[in-house]
């Protein structure tokens, strides 16, 4: 009794945004409820011509390239080695295993037969996309769970188990760049099946390397607009210095994707590219808004310097991947005359989704260290230096 | 999949003459029949000329589909028997996460409904729009013509082609191209010179004639390529990615740390005991 009267009193305490996105998330559990309940045909819009819709589209094909920002960052900071960086890393994990958890809901939410998803497991079929994205989904989630942990040891002191984190973090660094890799790179080979159906603006035999590049480019993107939030509405350090660095990886970024883009637009598309002008628009303010205008603000100084520019550029680049995304998954296959829009309840459920992450961040960044980075208690200087240096000088490992 | 160069010749295949179907739908009954299907409510006119009903579904795995059109000032039907097209590679089969789908050595593509976890990459990737789903059911899994492979492991024909008077033939598929073959040769007045299904997404078990232009009879266009083939040059790359990704991101950081290592070493070495802090 008295363990929940706390919990109560405690939420009770919450800010009204945090109490609105538990009511979000708490109507997208109930909407969840109702697609087990009524079937799908019931619930949702999708039908034998659109088998897959809203719930692929966003929760998960989407969704995914947006977690991407543990992986790169976790990759360009202790591979790459610029340390500096380091401060983003945390919240980063904390974003991408939010992420990668909220795919795994509504991946389950979309199965027909929810309970059988160890079948993938089991019955192996490496010539198919999904089994590959599946596997390294289930893997890199525990990957970002085992990331996770360290600051949820640290929250409660435990030593040992920090160690052995510490010392596998490298592998766990590597290992969560070439799964996301493979899966980042597979969400596209999905629709590479979709010979006759996805329209040749997006159909290209490149499609996964381009979803690749994307993806990092979207979570870098990420990594800036969250640390620009929660700098400004939840009181975190101003990180704008090492965002800065980020803002001058980001066209690099860029570029690459769309000089890619652009190569396999022109050099490998086969089919038909203007017979469709609702798609043109489409593209257009995809390659526009999307890659372009941000591609174009971010190769300026004053932009990279200012908070707000900054943040907008990031903003757009999460807009057109997004975009990009609906573009390849829903909108570019769907046949001529036909259309799909999401029910409400299964766009409620996706607000859910969408808040949950949210609000779970919120929450876990208020009881766990995400943010205070290598706290003075913690000695870290172990793995880093493989016991090389530990005499006298332990405590100075990287101090940012 | 895509690497077995298999003989699909001895598979056992459907050739329908579309020009020889009078639209009395005996092949929809007997498939109704055999596979245990439900009753669907429908309406006459709903779709175009008789169809009924007017797509294929969970309940019903093929149907003739009608076409009205005007030969020498006369109204004419052209009809087109809807179902699997059981392909020699199917994509149905490759994309499947927990390999339900199998081409069996009969012809038939099979459905295990046990293994399903209901993801619709099937209904995604078929370039027939084939598999179906169970949309009113809160655990719903995927429907499918089976080709009857319960009655051709058995050696029966499949129900469609038991049914049909004229316009189904079953055999092996290699006879039934040269069946084709000799059926337009005999009357090229008559037929198209073409066979739909003897190429089309790298070749099917069901080929079919007609007097009509394909598309006329909503025969979607369709790759000549092995739909699998497509996937495949992507994904046979995965091993070899996530070697050179994992190895050169591993030798990256080892060095990296290296360097940092070496430098903090000589910098102790040189301040002696007191420690002193890194930027």
């Amino acid at each position: 009794m008295t363990a929940a009267k706390i919990i109560v009193n405690e939420i009770k305490g919450y800010h009204r945004f945090v109490k609105f996105l538990i009511v979000l998330v708490s109507l997208g559990a109930l909407a969840s409820l109702a697609r087990f309940v009524f079937g799908l045909g019931v619930t949702t819009n999708l039908n034998d011509t659109f088998p897959w819709g809203l719930w692929i589209s966003f929760d998960v094909v989407t969704a995914v390239p947006l977690a991407a920002g543990a992986f790169t960052l976790g990759a360009i900071v202790h591979c790459f080695h610029i340390k500096k960086l380091e401060p983003l890393v945390r919240p980063a994990i904390v974003t991408g295993f939010l992420g990668y958890s909220l795919v795994c809901v509504g991946l389950l939410l979309d199965l027909g037969q929810p309970q059988r998803c160890w079948h993938t497991m089991v019955y192996w079929n490496p010539h198919s996309p999904m089994f590959e994205v599946s596997m390294c989904i289930a893997a890199y989630t525990t990957v970002l769970f085992l990331e996770f942990l360290s600051p949820v040891c640290e929250k409660f002191g435990y030593h040992v188990p920090l160690r052995l984190l510490r010392t596998i973090e490298m592998p766990l660094v590597v290992a969560a760049a070439s799964i996301s890799t493979l899966h980042q790179s597979s969400l596209g080979t999905f629709f590479l099946i979709a010979v006759d159906k996805l329209h040749s603006l997006w159909y290209n035999p490149l499609l996964p390397l381009l979803f690749w590049l994307s993806a990092m480019c979207a979570g870098i993107s990420i990594i800036i607009v969250e640390a620009t939030m929660s700098h400004k509405y939840m009181g975190q350090p101003d990180e704008s210095e090492l965002l800065e660095t980020l803002a001058k990886i980001l066209p690099w970024g860029i570029t690459v994707y769309l000089t890619v883009k652009v190569f396999s637009l022109v050099a490998l598309t086969e089919g038909p590219l203007f017979n469709r002008p609702g798609l043109l628009v489409l593209f257009a303010v995809e390659v526009v808004c999307g890659v372009l205008l941000p591609l174009v603000m971010l190769m300026n100084g004053n932009v990279r310097e200012n908070n707000r520019l900054r943040a907008t550029a990031a903003w757009l680049v999460i807009a057109g991947v997004i975009l990009n995304r609906f573009n390849v998954s829903m909108f570019g296959m769907e046949a001529p005359g036909t259309f799909y829009y999401p029910s409400f309840l299964e766009s409620v459920v996706t607000i859910g989704i969408i808040a949950a992450h949210i609000l779970f961040f919120v929450l876990i960044a208020k009881y766990f260290p995400i943010f205070e980075h290598h706290p003075e208690t913690v000695d870290y200087s172990i793995p880093d230096h493989f016991r090389k240096n530990e005499q006298g000088h332990a405590h100075g490992a990287a101090k940012a | 999949m895509s690497s077995e160069n298999k003989d699909f010749g001895k598979n056992k295949a459907f050739l329908i003459d579309m020009t020889k179907c009078t639209g009395c739908r005996g092949c929809q009954v007997a498939c109704k029949q055999w596979n245990q299907l439900g009753a669907e409510k429908t309406e006459f006119f709903t779709g175009e000329g008789y169809q009924n009903p007017p797509l294929m579904s969970e309940y019903t795995f093929t149907r003739i589909k009608f076409r009205d059109y005007e030969k020498n000032g006369q109204n004419e039907f052209a009809f087109y028997k809807e179902m699997c097209m059981h392909c020699n590679e199917p994509a149905c089969a490759s994309v499947c996460p927990v390999g339900a789908f199998k081409k069996t050595k009969e012809g038939p593509v099979t459905y295990d409904a046990d293994r399903c976890i209901g993801c619709r990459f099937c209904m995604v990737a078929c370039p027939f729009g084939v598999p179906k789903y169970e949309w009113s059911k809160a655990l719903p899994l995927v429907r499918k013509c089976t080709g009857c492979y319960s009655r051709v492991k058995e050696g029966l024909k499949p129900a469609c082609a038991t049914t049909c008077v004229s316009a189904i033939t079953y055999g092996n598929r290699e006879d039934m191209i040269k069946e084709a073959n000799k059926r337009i040769a005999a009357r090229p007045e008559k037929y198209l010179k073409k066979l739909y299904g003897s190429e089309e997404a790298g070749g099917t078990s069901v080929i079919y004639l007609t007097a009509l232009p394909f598309d006329e009879l909503g025969f979607k266009p369709v790759t000549k390529r092995p739909l699998p083939s497509y996937t495949w040059q992507a994904l046979r790359l995965v091993p070899g990615i996530f070697l050179t990704v994992g190895s050169s991101l591993s030798l990256l950081s080892w060095f990296n740390h290296r360097k940092e290592r070496i430098a903090k070493e000589e910098e102790q070495r040189k301040s002696g005991a007191t420690p002193k802090e890194e930027s």
